[in-house]
């Protein structure tokens, strides 16, 4: 049997592959598909020396059927990246999410939304963020740290939330007192927490919508 | 061919797994070999294309990890080796898998008199 016949089902079995496997990085596909192509180039040529290999293409064929089907490995690889997709956001939760950070970037690049929703969570991970530090330091600068209402020329509501560096202007009233400790750190969190869950669905959409098309080219 | 029944099949696909970690236990494999030592030893007779998935989940769970290497064969070949956590993993996985079976073998003992 000629040779570049089984090397061209085994260049069409990989690009079958290779199709399904879209949405996979680009290194792993190809490591995959690399260690596909020596697994059937292993079989194919323990086949073809063994003494009952009679020539015929059905011995061949019987090699890739074992495999199974392109879609069925590309979909079993497929599935188990969604289960590590999974597992990282549950340690979104806990740690400030580096990987949504990289995902939230890629998603900037493709327009104002992702732009919006980049700006939407620095907004929220910084207001989180000056809540706790405002209720950590209000026990060292018990007159200056919190939530203060500053009066205004014009008489305006003005809130600020001060750290406690620099002093405060006369005539400023103090809203919360020593209450900024607990509501500070629980509103922060709890800030911190919806931010990470609106980076995460927004993220998710945005992936989704990229995966129903490509689904849709291919 | 008589179609495997499904708990056949799960319980074959759940024990997959520990067997991949056990023809690992003395030393480094690619996946073909992987598979022969499975069929040799165990009649785990899968279909072949599954075990590189499950290798990859292996891997990414810290469980074993791999690299390529050149060989005689002409083409590299992907080798995959367990890990110190790996080694454990199997461990801990054989101690329960052999409980579990020695518990449901004594659940089984008023079957076998059915069956004599």
């Amino acid at each position: 049997m000629a040779e570049s016949e089984t090397t061209k089902k085994i260049d069409v079995y990989l690009r079958r592959l290779a199709g399904a496997l879209q949405g996979l990085p680009e290194e792993q596909a190809r490591d995959i598909a690399e260690e596909l192509r020596g697994h059937l180039v292993d079989k194919i040529s323990a086949l073809e020396s063994s003494a009952m290999w009679s020539g015929g293409a059905a011995g061949v064929d019987a090699v890739f059927a074992r495999l199974g089907t392109p879609e069925e490995i590309a979909r079993q690889y497929v599935e188990l990246n969604g289960g590590q997709a999974e597992r990282v956001q549950v340690a979104a939760t806990i740690r400030p999410p580096l990987r949504m950070w990289r995902g939230l970037l890629r998603c900037v690049r493709l327009g104002l939304a992702g732009l919006l929703v980049l700006v939407g969570s620095l907004s929220g991970y910084f207001v989180a963020l000056s809540l706790i530090c405002c209720a950590l330091l209000r026990p060292l600068h018990p007159h200056s740290a919190g939530l203060w209402k500053i009066p205004d020329a014009a008489d305006d509501l003005s809130l600020s939330l001060r750290m406690g560096f620099g002093s405060v202007p006369p005539g400023s009233r103090d809203l919360l007192g020593v209450w900024i400790v607990p509501i500070g750190i629980i509103a922060g969190l709890g800030l911190f927490f919806l931010t990470v869950q609106f980076g995460r669905w927004r993220l998710r959409d945005f992936f989704s919508q990229r995966r129903a098309r490509a689904v849709a080219a291919f | 061919m008589e179609m495997a029944e499904k708990w056949e099949v799960q319980v074959r696909r759940g024990s997959l797994e520990l067997a991949i970690l056990a023809a690992l236990w003395d030393g480094e494999l690619y996946g073909l070999e992987i598979l022969r030592t499975l069929a040799a030893n165990c009649a785990l007779v899968v279909p072949e294309g599954t075990i590189y998935p499950l290798l990859s989940r292996l891997k990414s769970e810290g469980l074993v990890s791999s690299a390529w290497e050149e060989g005689e064969a002409g083409h590299p070949r992907k080798y995959y080796k367990l890990t110190a956590n790996g080694r454990r993993r199997a461990l801990q996985m054989a101690r329960f898998w052999r409980s579990f079976s020695a518990n449901l073998a004594g659940m089984l003992e008023p079957l076998d008199k059915e069956e004599r």
